[in-house]
């Protein structure tokens, strides 16, 4: 078992290293065990015995040492258990994981909205309610980045240009076994004291508070070389692996929205990990980066975390848009309106992205002159955004709408982040931002933006791709009510947090002035409605999996390539590249072919057992 | 087609009606206390104002689009392919744009300006931060106090810093927000210009709005602006520290 073996190895490595610096700090003669940087240096090597546990030795490492390698085939549903490099099963585990954790995290929130229904302590002390909320904080970053890229993209990117695999499979799978230690270090901040800095840890709290902290700033740093490691993959593989004729101009718009994502992942976590990293060295090094009585500069780090953090927010709607682009344009039997303005939007929130950062520093004390510069570049944003919104509705007008659950959330997506978009002009706008920086308003803002916009989106795109995941059919009463509950109640739950915000309730407070008790009573009754909701997503998707219909090879009658191989498509993909002669979304126009694909991908054809044998 | 742009831009229309009114209607800023707080409110209204047209464009398009081109059942044939190549996303991009820069100098530089006009204080008051209290002092009359009691109409001075942990320093009725940072002393003026206290409006309030750790949520004080004269008294009957 590949899974005992990788956490045995862990554990030896974490003892090694922690046992060796203690030992070395003994014989240094430090009075005090350093504790916290034991933990770091033990975390290192416990990473390392996990990674190659669990997989790296036997298919990678072997091969350093002249060794053969020890690739063992398996099939059915084990393979979700092993280090494979399938981008289809890989797809599957992040898929899988991340909405676990989703679900946790959603579960943290519901314990935050029963904290806050009345005003004075209900069920948790501040500091455990402070916790949750990091936690449900950090978590859901993390659902954002790698829920869509890691799953979705992992899945359908090989498939809708053509390609076999990714082009680095093994570092695909890595980056994959990169999140579990992710997870486990997040649930050990309950032994460690919690953290109590949200996911922004800012210093010098970051730096004084509990060991928490510590696991906290591991976990994001590894889960950043992951974010790190799958945006090379990505570009590598768009790059290089489109089939013969899938050009630049042809390329679907998803595949379009993970390219441009990427290239932020690739080229800024770097700067969250070196943040997160000086925070470690002031804590287990005696360093003072950020230390004011010992010439540090606590603002230094919100400009380092937020020139990462910032875009980061564009790795997390970039895939939501591309999903919502095309699931449009496939229920609206209509050709993707404006597709090159669209790809130079997505291109446009790339470059702009790493220019905006400073809007969240406008009441940190930073020089007055740097706000008309940041106010202008973070207004011009919604330019390239707009693109996205033209070609949205260019797309749905006229069309054929099918309104199937796919659709619904696409459509969603597309009323939520636009609320999420006006209201940001408000935090963008430096005057009104005075007030509203740190309130209910920016809570309300960014979960329109990433809830409203990223979750529906991916909720669109799981819906979408479920039948050619699973081969088998979702329940479409269960789905269109899954949606339904959800869209009213998410709604019910986050407006109401815009009038909190302007009328004086600030963020991450385990308790709030009674004058907005009612108000905060309303929106927990919505956010538990909000919860609930996704009881009918997990019954179906379970059910469905397990039970459902089989599905055709092409449920929706789509244009693009991986809906031309059987559900679920065989390893390998195709049985020979695929011959693309036209654009993918070319519905209405007489004659038009996207892609001609060797036999054993006919439409309509079904081989949903493949995969059990 | 023209017909469908017609009804859709009749809806646009109605929609911007009752957008407008409910944005008129419906305003609910907390009662604004200060010369800033004015600024900022309108900037805030001219901001919804702008917004309205926005949304209700995009929910006039999907509103129509699906009460008119739904199909029940599968779709039998392919909608007609508008390709987006021509004029309209150029006028697109223009509009987008204009609107865009626009903000950016009404209320944005503008705001800003009018919030830098007046750097001249009458009065100076210190804040420091501290795990999970604020301390307040007033140098110009060598004098510490556990509240902030302001003379109304006066241009107020904040000197703001923090001994530990990042703070903020907030007033929801003054509208203005400023961080308390460890190493530095940040400022923020305001001329209050409405008379009242915590206790009967809790917006006037010293709210810590960075979190802070454990107290974080009980990080705040009561404000009191006063007729100058009543601060006078107040202030002198303070004792130096």
């Amino acid at each position: 078992m590949p899974l005992v073996k990788g956490v045995v190895f862990g554990i030896a490595g974490f003892l090694l290293g922690a046992g060796a610096t203690m030992l070395a700090a003994g014989a240094l003669g430090r009075a005090a065990p350093p504790l916290e940087a034991a933990i770091s240096i033990g975390y290192l090597l416990g990473l390392a015995g996990w990674l190659l546990g669990v997989g790296g030795w036997d298919y990678w490492a072997r091969g350093w040492f002249g060794l053969p390698l020890r690739v063992s085939r398996v099939h059915g549903r084990q393979r979700y258990f092993h280090f494979t490099t399938d981008h289809k099963v890989i797809g599957v585990q992040y898929l899988v994981t991340f909405v676990i954790l989703f679900l946790l995290a959603g579960l943290f929130a519901m314990l935050m909205r029963v904290e806050l229904a009345a005003p004075g302590q209900t069920i948790m002390t501040a500091g455990r309610y402070t916790h949750v909320m990091s936690l449900h904080g950090i978590i859901m970053i993390a659902v954002s980045v790698a829920t869509i890229i890691g799953g979705l993209g992992n899945f359908a990117v090989p498939l809708l240009i053509g390609a076999d695999d990714m082009a680095f499979p093994r570092l695909n799978a890595l980056s994959y076994w990169l999140v579990p230690p992710v997870a486990v270090l997040l649930v050990a901040t309950f032994f460690t004291g919690g953290f109590d800095t949200g996911w922004t840890a800012y210093p010098p709290l970051s730096v004084v508070n509990a060991t928490g902290q510590v696991l906290f700033n591991l976990a994001v740093i590894t889960f950043g070389l992951s974010s790190i490691v799958g945006g090379l993959n990505f570009l590598a593989t768009i790059v290089r692996l489109r089939a013969p004729g899938m050009t630049w101009g042809r390329l679907p718009v998803f595949v379009w929205s993970i390219f441009a994502a990427s290239l932020i992942s690739l080229t800024a976590t770097q700067f969250l990990a070196a943040a997160l990293l000086m925070v470690l060295l002031d804590r287990t090094a005696g360093m003072a980066f950020f230390a004011a009585a010992r010439g540090g500069a606590p603002l230094l780090y919100q400009h380092v975390f937020w020139f990462y953090s910032h875009p980061a927010v564009y790795i997390m709607i970039l895939p939501a848009f591309g999903i919502a682009l095309e699931v449009l344009t496939h229920f609206s039997r209509k050709p993707l309106y404006a597709y090159r303005w669209v790809v130079a939007g997505f291109l446009g929130i790339v470059a702009l992205s790493f220019l905006v950062w400073a809007h969240h520093l406008y009441t940190s004390g930073m020089p007055d002159y740097l706000h008309g510069p940041f106010m202008a570049t973070t207004e011009l944003i919604s330019i390239p955004t707009g693109l996205v919104f033209l070609s949205a509705l260019g797309t749905i007008w006229m069309g054929r709408l099918w309104l199937r659950t796919p659709m619904l959330f696409a459509l969603g997506f597309l009323f939520n982040f636009l609320i999420g978009g006006i209201t940001g002009i408000f935090n963008a706008d430096v005057p009104t931002d005075l007030h509203l920086q740190d309130t209910y308003f920016v809570v309300s803002h960014f979960h329109y933006t990433l809830m409203g916009g990223m979750i529906f989106g991916l909720l669109a795109g799981v819906y979408y791709w479920f039948p050619k995941i699973t081969g088998r059919m979702y329940d479409e009463r269960l789905g269109r009510l899954h949606f339904w509950w959800m869209f009213v109640s998410y709604n019910a739950t986050f407006l109401p947090m815009f009038w909190l915000g302007m009328f004086g309730m600030n963020r991450r407070i385990a308790d709030y002035p009674v004058p907005l008790g009612p108000v905060n009573l309303f929106v927990s009754i919505a956010a538990f409605l909000l919860g609930s909701s996704f009881l009918v997503f997990v019954y179906n998707m379970v059910w469905s999996w397990a039970r459902g219909p089989q599905a055709a090879g092409n449920p929706w009658q789509a244009r693009t390539l991986e809906w031309q191989v059987p559900s679920p498509p065989p390893e390998g993909n195709f049985p020979a590249p695929p011959q693309v002669t036209g654009h993918p979304y070319d519905y209405g126009v007489p004659g038009a072919v996207h892609a001609v694909v060797a036999v054993g991908g006919a439409a309509g054809q079904d081989s949903g057992q493949e995969d059990e044998r | 087609m023209r017909r469908h742009l017609a009804a859709t831009a009749i809806l646009w229309a109605a929609l911007t009606a009752v957008g407008f009114w409910a944005a008129v209607r419906a305003d609910v800023l907390p009662s604004a206390a200060a010369r800033e707080a004015v600024i900022i409110d309108d900037a805030f209204r001219l901001l919804m104002l702008l917004g309205v047209p926005v949304f209700t464009f995009v929910l006039a398009v999907l509103l129509y689009s699906l009460a008119r081109f739904r199909v029940r059942g599968e779709p039998q044939q392919d909608g007609p392919p508008l390709f987006g190549r021509g004029a309209v996303p150029w006028i697109w991009l223009l509009v987008t744009s204009a609107l865009a820069v626009y903000v950016i100098f009404n209320p944005g530089l503008r705001g800003l300006a009018e919030l830098r006009a007046h750097p001249t204080a009458d009065l100076v008051v210190r804040v420091e931060g501290s795990r999970w209290l604020w301390k307040f002092s007033y140098p110009q009359h060598g004098v510490t106090a556990r509240e902030v009691v302001l003379p109304v109409n006066r241009r107020v001075r904040f000197d703001v810093t923090a001994t530990d942990v990042l703070h903020s320093f907030w007033i929801p009725a003054f509208r203005v927000k400023i961080d308390a940072v460890p190493g530095m002393v940040t400022h923020v003026l305001v001329t209050p210009t409405a008379t009242g206290s915590f206790e009967d409006n809790f917006h006037l309030r010293l709210q810590c709005a960075e979190l802070c750790g454990l107290g974080h949520h009980l990080m705040r004080s009561p404000v009191r602006v006063v007729e100058p004269a009543e601060f006078d008294a107040w202030v002198a009957g303070l004792t130096p520290p």
